[in-house]
């Protein structure tokens, strides 16, 4: 069999094309492979990985920022520590002074009720009822005998506790009080009770209008703490520079 | 007739022995180019069988289809285009066309004692 020279040449194209075919295919598994996608859409994978590149480098920079923030705040949080460490118990304590929490210690049980004398004709209803101004005269009795908490009818005196009425109801921080009125007091129990029974004071007035007083010296008494809200709306602290 | 099946199974087992990858960014061309190739080759093929292989035209056909193809889809991505379509169209119809004018041709060299009526299949 004749071996024509164009017959050489036809097999080397065909070498070439065979190569060149195998390679490819070669190419396109180990890129479906690696990448999970057809080689046709490689342009776009190209796209996503610049774009992934160029969050991850916003990113990036967020951290470092971040990171320089945290570590800003430590510094603060460490130089705020001391001061806040020495808040703590000054703290507690304006939280006690404004009867925020519950509180217990020796004092007097004071109380009051409505007299149970039946009125005789004409005579005013008045006289046999305990007025609100009864409630506070005592309760500003054991203030000024230096009472540190007290409590009427288990609600806490606090420094914007008024009492008052509406009608026959006697209010103390907007919440009706019923008779008898139990007025708890801490402090020193023999000063309390003198200054409660002292001569010419409110209890010995209403012993003698016929009005039923108790006073007990209490070893333990439990206050709980103010419920109701500090509404500053007008009142503004004063610097003392200003 | 059999040397170019010969060689083509040579260049075959040449690309699975040699470990040689086509770079990322040509693999599209390169795709296409391989389709203008095979398709050029069953071309030469089926002219070799007919019994009017004209190498220049082979050769040239070879290169200018090679090249061109690549050469389309390059321009199809630069112009936002999938122009590579076209030749995958053109291409795949040459060569379901050569491939058939080659069974035909074969056909007619075999059984050349027992002419077969003329006509598809």
């Amino acid at each position: 069999m004749r071996v024509h020279p164009w017959q050489v040449l036809l097999c080397a194209v065909a070498v070439a094309v065979g190569f060149g075919l195998v390679v490819q295919v070669r190419t396109e598994r180990s890129i479906e492979t690696s990448l999970q996608v057809p080689s046709g859409r490689l342009g776009e994978v190209a796209y996503r990985y610049r774009q992934a590149e160029r969050e991850d480098a916003v990113l990036r920079d967020q951290l470092a920022s971040l990171r320089q923030d945290i570590a800003d705040e430590e510094l603060r949080a460490a130089a705020g520590r001391q001061a806040t460490a020495a808040l703590g118990p000054e703290l507690a304590r304006m939280r006690a002074l404004a009867g925020l929490t519950p509180v217990s210690g020796p004092g007097v049980r004071v109380t009051i009720t409505d007299s149970n004398r039946p009125l005789r004709p004409g005579e005013d209803p008045n006289l046999v009822l305990i007025h609100y101004s009864d409630v506070h005269a005592v309760v500003a009795t054991l203030f000024a005998a230096g009472a540190e908490a007290v409590a009427v009818n288990q609600d806490r005196i606090a420094g914007t506790t008024g009492i008052s009425c509406v009608g026959t109801t006697i209010l103390c921080n907007a919440r009706r009080l019923a008779p008898p009125y139990q007025i708890d007091a801490i402090g020193d129990p023999a000063g309390l009770r003198a200054a409660v029974n002292a001569r010419g004071g409110i209890l010995n007035e209403l012993r003698a209008f016929d009005f039923p007083v108790t006073v007990e010296l209490e070893r333990e008494i439990r206050l709980p703490a103010y419920t109701g809200t500090f509404v500053h709306q007008f009142a503004r602290p004063v610097d003392k520079g200003g | 007739m059999w040397l170019p099946i010969l060689g083509l199974a040579a260049g075959l087992a040449l690309g699975l022995l040699v470990s040689v990858q086509v770079p990322l960014t040509y693999v599209k061309y390169s795709a296409i180019a391989i389709l203008a190739a095979v398709d050029t080759l069953l071309g030469g093929m089926r002219a070799q069988v007919a019994g009017r292989f004209d190498l220049r035209v082979f050769l040239s056909g070879f290169i200018v289809n090679t090249l061109f193809a690549a050469l389309l889809t390059a321009l199809g991505d630069l112009l936002g285009l999938d122009i590579y379509l076209g030749a995958v169209v053109a291409f795949s119809i040459r060569i379901f066309n050569n491939i058939g004018f080659i069974r035909r041709d074969l056909i007619g060299l075999i059984w050349r004692a027992r002419p077969i009526e003329a006509g598809e299949t």
